[in-house]
């Protein structure tokens, strides 16, 4: 039914169709992009043609061009949607799935337990995740592993607390109190009366994370804590375009397509998760129907 | 409302302890060594000195609670170590770049609050007329563009090729006049002491520094405090006094200020806490686009070259600075709301 409603929505049809070709772009990476046969062992790695630092402009070979050290442009791009929907999968399913277990379990257990979780929760999201990232990092290193870790340790606490307000509404329902009365354990009444009935509103939400995680994660790799140079990053891509901004005398957008194509690429990323939960929003809120 | 604001003051010691136990405790990663430049007293020291002697003299080797306690002391002294990427004690690098940050933050938070309450009254009384469709094509397009991606194509059209806002705080003659001996520096903040100095050729070069920072902060704000503003006004819209109070033939006008925006202002209040937050994490992105020398851009210097003291020191002052932000917040929530002081 709400996929019906999606589909006949406008504005979340483009979105999902800008989504569907990013998945098409991920899945069909090799084709898309081959790797050079030197490569071929870490397709991940952008191939360079040259040494040079300035970039080149889009040619034949290359149709959007060479960023600074002569990174292939368009590779990155196709290469890093994979690298996007790497940390964004790995990030919201684990988050996702530590908030869901904690949350529910301290709603569930609630008292003290939870008050005491709960001033934790508060403490872990009253903190801004930048900073607390860059501290992160800097202990712990830097790479794309580190990023995602630390966006796991700052993201779950979100989907706690969401879950937790929907397992105490639901906890003192009749259905939980008769299975309670015809002996069923806790862990079971957890898993299959309160759960299914309370994840729903968690996961949507997580899915439509996808798009703020993988703007958090270009972020840290344009401040240079995240993948090594030359990982497909599109974070990274544009902050090969820091030094190339101003072109040169007389041509000031001589290097555009350093920071336009990437740019594009997050962008769009971005834009189709958040057209879709714009619309999802508005179908699952009746009071806005209305 | 004294009360209240006195039983918060009351827990803000104890939160500000829990920021020390928390930056205390991603210490406690780091080695002795890596620490010892969170302790020393001048870099000589570090030159001079076995690495041994000093981790032993400032009791690094010694059981955690000792360590602590050694190291409150120190920043109750206001004593956060010495800096390497910033060549300068982490207080003065911090004291040296806030300015800076205050400036832009202020810059930014005044159109940001204005500019959203606005546009999202504007879209909740043309709910689903062609100007709510715009506003809300405008926050979907903001929310999606990354500040960074934002930030370095404002940088690329404004001053690659229009020349008109360029990155910095100041321009190079303006920095001559500021280091000469007859500009006074009142505050550190660049707009206020050059008004006070009756500079205004500095004056005006400053604000031309600080428009493309101030509207990349913004920007993102804006599309987020319109969508809250515009549902909120739209649930209050619904309500009984509302029609109450234009059963009884009050003017439109006086129904939107007094009736609705009042009380649609409460979630708004709630969003507040999280926009400083957000400010912060914003502040440090921007500065390093637009080379703003603030707190931000010195927060993501030293992250680049691993300077663990400088990343410790700016955390726990970030850290203070939230827990007081956030208790402005609170009682800004009680002024707006009375319910929140009664309970």
């Amino acid at each position: 039914m709400v996929m019906k409603k999606l589909l006949k929505n406008p504005i979340s049809m483009v979105g999902l169709v800008i989504l569907l070709m990013f998945v098409l772009v991920a899945i069909f990476a090799p084709w898309i992009a081959p790797t050079p046969e030197r490569y071929k062992d870490d397709p991940y790695r952008i191939p360079r043609y040259g040494w040079k630092t300035n970039p080149t402009p889009p040619s034949k070979e290359h149709p959007m061009g060479l960023t600074q050290g002569q990174y292939d442009i368009f590779y990155g791009l196709v290469w890093g949607t994979r690298t996007a929907f790497k940390v964004g999968l790995i990030v919201t399913s684990i988050s996702c799935l530590t908030g869901i277990v904690i949350g529910s379990v301290s709603a569930y257990i609630g008292g003290r337990f939870d008050e005491i979780l709960m001033r934790f929760v508060d403490i872990f999201m009253s903190f801004p995740f930048l900073v607390a990232a860059i501290v992160l990092t800097t202990i712990l290193g830097r790479g794309l592993d580190k990023i995602m870790l630390a966006m796991i340790l700052f993201r779950w606490t979100g989907y706690a607390r969401l879950i937790r307000g929907n397992v105490l509404q639901v906890k003192e329902d009749e259905y939980i109190m008769a299975a309670r009365a015809g002996g069923v354990s806790h862990a079971w009444i957890l898993v299959r009366h309160v759960l299914p009935n309370t994840i729903f509103p968690v996961l949507i939400q997580a899915s439509m994370n996808m798009g703020s995680i993988v703007v958090s994660a270009a972020t840290l790799s344009f401040l240079g804590l995240g993948a090594p140079e030359g990982y497909a990053d599109w974070g990274q891509m544009i902050s090969f375009s820091r030094n190339w901004l101003l072109g040169s005398p007389g041509n000031p957008l001589e290097y555009w397509y350093t920071v336009v194509y990437p740019g594009l690429a997050i962008v769009l990323f971005v834009l189709s998760w958040n057209l879709i939960g714009d619309a999802f929003r508005d179908i699952m809120d009746p009071k806005i129907q209305a | 409302m004294l009360s209240y604001i006195a039983r918060r003051l009351m827990f803000l010691p104890i939160v500000l302890l829990g920021v020390t136990l928390l930056v205390f405790f991603a210490m406690s990663f780091l080695s002795p060594y890596q620490l010892v430049s969170a302790y020393i007293k001048s870099p000589e020291e570090l030159k001079n000195q076995n690495l041994d002697d000093l981790v032993h003299k400032y009791g690094l080797d010694q059981p955690m609670p000792v360590q602590y306690v050694n190291w409150m002391k120190n920043v109750l002294r206001g004593d956060l170590g010495y800096s390497v990427s910033a060549n300068m004690y982490v207080t003065e690098a911090l004291l040296t770049r806030l300015p800076a940050t205050l400036e832009l933050a202020l810059f930014a938070i005044i159109p940001v609050i204005l500019g959203g309450v606005w546009l999202g009254t504007v879209a909740a009384k043309n709910y689903n007329k062609p100007l709510d469709h715009i506003t809300r094509v405008f926050a979907i397009v903001g929310w999606s563009l990354p500040d960074f991606v934002f930030g370095l194509i404002m940088l690329m059209v404004f001053y690659g090729v229009l020349g008109w806002f360029p990155p910095g705080r100041l321009s190079v003659w303006a920095d001559n006049v500021i280091l000469s001996g007859d500009f006074v520096q009142y505050t550190g903040m660049h707009v206020i002491d050059s008004i006070l100095n009756r500079r205004w050729d500095i004056l005006w070069d400053a604000v031309r520094h600080l428009i493309a920072p101030t509207l990349t902060l913004a920007y993102l704000w804006w599309a987020y405090l319109l969508r809250i503003t515009r549902s909120s006004m739209l649930d209050v819209l619904n309500k009984d006094y509302v029609r109450t109070a234009r059963a009884k033939g009050l003017p439109e006008r006086l129904v939107m200020t007094r009736h609705v925006r009042r009380n649609a202002m409460i979630p708004v209040a709630t969003v507040a806490g999280s926009m400083v937050l957000g400010l912060l994490g914003g502040v440090v992105i921007v500065e390093t686009v637009f080379d703003f020398k603030g707190v931000g851009l010195l927060t993501a210097t030293g992250a680049q070259q691993l300077d663990y003291t400088l990343i410790l020191g700016t955390t726990l002052f970030f850290g203070a600075l939230l827990v007081i932000t956030n208790l402005v917040v609170d009682v800004l929530y009680a002024v707006l709301d009375p319910r929140v002081r009664l309970e």
